[in-house]
């Protein structure tokens, strides 16, 4: 047990070599809060409902999602994929650590470096621009979803990973899907602001269970949890049911190559 | 002259590397246009249902964001190398660019012209003048100085990448320098009025993306007053002066990698 | 061609300190003297060998030279410019060829780079055709010149590099260690190709390696660097003559001896049986040969320069 917090604490001792990257980093996570918050901020300007949300219950879901998505979405397995073109994947796999057990730590350690910033910002935030923020209910059945939220993220980003395994082109998929992920996970609205069958539609696919439901949930809007509940665990036996094949068909058919 | 032929040369090479990642074209096209559309509908989504934000009626909104969608692809398509460049400066690339008897920017600047945007910017005109029709607002003179304006956000384009390219000498931590230029642009997607003031004013004039951005818009609409017309000018011209000084100070400091 | 006076090149390098909040504040850095007070002078049609540990400046050296690097002091002036100014009349008079990096387009054929580099250098249609037929048939690569670079092995891809670089015919070459990382077979290539294109087309080519074959081999001068400072600037054979201070003698015993044998004849430096090796002064030689012949029972008896990766050790020991 104690090798794989070591991992989680390496992580975040990584982030100390680059530390002006993550600064920025956090900085275009607040930059892009800010845009969507102002955004929201000015349609109700005018008038104090919109589409069934009032002012602070929009602005809070706006604050609330933004920040927790850095959380949920934010991984190191991006690195797989080059650690599996050049050849450096061979030494993790040589070491006597369960390499999913591995990075699902090494993903812990990074969340929890994040999410020590997302808090801080959130309140410095909240401070200097005056907001008022609903109060959060739910909590516990919130947690729910967010750790199916999370879990299902990792296998997703996994398996883009894992394509290395079959072909050098593994940034376009995952910008397609960190295309899709920004809008369908509900980051610049929340989602039941769509027309109905595109909401029901969407609610088949993995995305709202990601940062929408949580949020939703923890802001007293979504009462009816028993379905959606079944469904992100649903989603999160068959992404990892995908990761693992994928790690298992790739391990036997790849050759290792690299320079 | 020499360096037109050279620039020929380099887009030919990008075009040809670009045709040879096959499946890799397809999903940038879908990642991209699904962006987009998802923009797009949610202005449509959101602003259709509110009648005026902050002064601004549906079609106006749209040709913002549509004039933003354009400014952002031009420089995209134009610079799209500078998103290699680190790659470049790590691997020792960059060294044997420099001792090269051709100015650098040649190459690191403009020598890996994005075909797949060059594709899309068509259909993104024809939108862009099919919404300004909409406005009712165009006449001979507002367009002429809508593009006039177009031309000079390419100018202050170019100096932010000079910019980048310059910190991509001067620090070898931040390896996500062009996405903090992209997250900066992105704040200009809707009219600067949207925020508060003094962040109004900084990222207006200070950190002139919304100079950038919204001063066409706003041209076209008959909104921008003449003395921030000549402003605009001023704030590209001294832009370009000092980029340029601080590539040439950066190259002064370049330590190279490796022995 | 090549003047230098006093060069000196100090990096910086931050320090980080164990507090995150501190470091972003102060910012400290540790200062590296890649090149200190440098000065040599090479001119025209000189093959050098540049040799010196990691780090000990020779790469610096190199990208100063050629325009890359800016140096913090001194004066450095070749073919007549000063190499930073990066004017285009001196940067296509020179090449350079890294080791393990190069100017290929990865995903196409070799001849797509070859094309771009023509138009670079502004080389005639005739010149091109004509240098590259001579680079070609010296290195006997034709059949891979359309294939895609990524397609070829490391020997191959270095081969088509040197024809990149060279088919401007620059006056003067730079070689940053142009062996490393290559089989046995694609090192002797270069080696043999560095040599042949230094005797028909009469460049002075400055050579930086790891391996003193390379060195042993093509470099009639030696300049020798360690951490920024030159310690050796002379013909090759002359740094037999000055450091090389005596031969070895190796005895192979045929049965084992009295300790006190061995050292009659002098303090074994090596002494585990059945090999024995004496360090022995060249004056010394015929007498200390005469006492092993009487003293000892040996079946073999060998006697060798000092070799040239001991003097260049001992020196870099100093």
């Amino acid at each position: 047990m104690n090798k794989y917090l070591t991992i989680a604490a390496v992580t975040i001792k990584e982030y100390s070599a680059y530390r002006l990257s993550f600064i920025l980093w956090r900085v275009r996570i607040v930059i892009s809060v800010l845009v969507t918050f102002f955004l929201w901020n000015a349609v109700f300007d005018k008038q104090t409902h919109f589409a069934g949300y009032q002012k602070d219950t929009m602005l809070t879901y706006i604050l609330v999602v933004n920040f927790v998505n850095s959380i949920v979405l934010g991984t190191k397995t991006a690195e797989i994929a080059g650690d599996i073109n050049d050849g450096t994947i061979i030494n993790r796999l040589l070491k006597p650590i369960n390499f999913l057990s591995y990075y699902a730590y090494r993903d812990i350690g990074d969340k929890l470096l994040n999410l020590i910033f997302a808090v801080v910002e959130f309140f410095l935030i909240k401070t200097i621009f005056n907001i008022t923020i609903v109060p959060v209910v739910n909590l516990p059945l919130a947690l729910a979803f967010f750790a199916t939220g999370t879990i299902i993220s990792f296998f997703i980003n996994l398996a883009l990973s894992l394509i290395g395994f079959w072909t050098t082109e593994v940034w376009a998929p995952r910008f397609v899907f960190l295309t899709l992920v920004f809008f369908l996970a509900g980051s610049y609205f929340p989602l039941d602001l769509l027309p109905k069958f595109a909401y029901r539609l969407l609610l088949l696919t993995p995305f709202p269970y990601l940062v929408y439901f949580p949020v939703q949930i923890m802001l007293g809007k979504r009462l009816a949890w028993q379905e959606p509940l079944l469904f992100s665990c649903l989603w999160t036996a068959i992404t990892y049911f995908i990761a693992i094949t994928m790690w298992r068909r790739g391990n036997k058919s790849f050759s290792f190559w690299g320079r | 002259m020499k360096n037109f032929k050279l620039f020929f040369l380099f887009s030919r090479n990008a075009l040809r590397t670009t045709l040879q990642a096959r499946s890799g074209v397809w999903f940038f096209m879908i990642g991209k246009i699904c962006r987009f559309a998802f923009f797009f509908l949610m202005i449509l989504l959101i602003f259709g249902k509110t009648k005026i934000v902050r002064g601004y009626s549906l079609p106006q909104m749209l040709v913002f964001y549509l004039t933003f969608n354009l400014i952002d692809t031009t420089a995209q398509i134009l610079f799209r190398e500078v998103y290699r460049f680190r790659y470049q400066v790590i691997s020792g690339e960059f060294d044997l660019t420099l001792a090269k008897p051709f100015h650098p920017f040649v190459k690191i600047l403009i020598g890996g012209v994005d075909f797949l945007d060059l594709l899309l910017l068509i259909p993104y005109l024809l939108l862009t003048l099919h919404f300004a029709w909409q406005t009712h607002a165009v006449t001979a003179f507002n367009l002429v100085a809508y593009f006039v304006l177009l031309f000079n956000s390419l100018l202050i384009a170019t100096a932010f990448h000079i910019v980048v390219l310059a910190l991509g000498i001067l620090t070898t931590d931040v390896d996500h320098t062009i996405m903090i230029y992209r997250d900066l642009t992105g704040m200009a997607r809707f009219p600067m009025q949207i925020y508060q003031e003094p962040l109004r004013e900084i990222f207006t004039f200070i950190i002139p993306v919304g100079l950038m951005m919204t001063f066409p818009s706003q041209a076209l609409f008959n909104l921008l007053k003449p003395s921030f017309f000549a402003l605009a000018f001023l704030i590209s011209f001294t832009m370009i002066f000092l980029s340029l000084r601080l590539w040439n100070a950066a190259l002064k400091k370049y330590q190279s990698w490796g022995g | 061609m090549i003047s230098i006076k006093n060069l000196t090149k100090i990096y910086r390098t931050p320090i980080r300190g164990k507090h995150f909040v501190t470091d972003l504040f102060n910012h400290h850095y540790k200062k590296i003297t890649a090149l200190d007070q440098v000065s040599f002078e090479i001119g025209q049609n000189e093959l050098i060998g540049f040799i010196g540990p990691n780090g000990a400046g020779k790469t610096t050296t190199l990208k100063i030279l050629s325009g890359i690097l800016y140096p913090t002091s001194g004066d450095a002036k070749v073919l007549g410019f000063t190499p930073f100014d990066k004017k285009p009349a001196f940067l296509k008079q020179i090449g350079f060829v890294m080791g393990q990096r190069n100017q290929l387009i990865w995903d196409l054929p070799a001849v797509d780079t070859f094309v771009l580099n023509k138009e670079i250098y502004d080389v005639s249609d005739q010149d091109y055709q004509k240098n590259i037929d001579d680079l070609i048939s010296i290195l006997n690569c034709r059949d891979v010149i359309d294939k895609p670079v990524k397609t070829l092995s490391l020997g191959q891809r270095m081969k088509m590099e040197l024809i990149a670089t060279l088919l401007h015919r620059p006056k003067l070459i730079f070689f940053d260690e142009p062996t490393i990382g290559l089989d046995i077979f694609s090192q002797e290539a270069v080696r043999k190709f560095i040599k042949t294109y230094q005797k028909e087309f009469k460049s002075t080519i400055i050579l930086t390696s790891h391996y003193l074959e390379d060195v042993k081999r093509l470099a009639k001068r030696l300049l020798i660097i360690n951490q920024g400072k030159i310690l050796y600037d002379d013909d090759l054979k002359t740094i037999l003559e000055k450091f090389g201070g005596g031969k070895y003698v190796t005895v192979m015993l045929e049965k084992g001896v009295d300790q006190n044998l061995l050292t009659k004849i002098g303090a074994p430096i090596t002494n585990q049986f059945p090999k024995v090796v004496y360090r022995v002064k060249r004056s010394d030689i015929p007498q200390t040969i005469n006492l092993i012949n009487q003293l000892l029972p040996y079946s073999d008896l060998t006697v060798e320069d000092e070799r040239i990766e001991e003097i260049i050790k001992k020196l870099f020991g100093k």
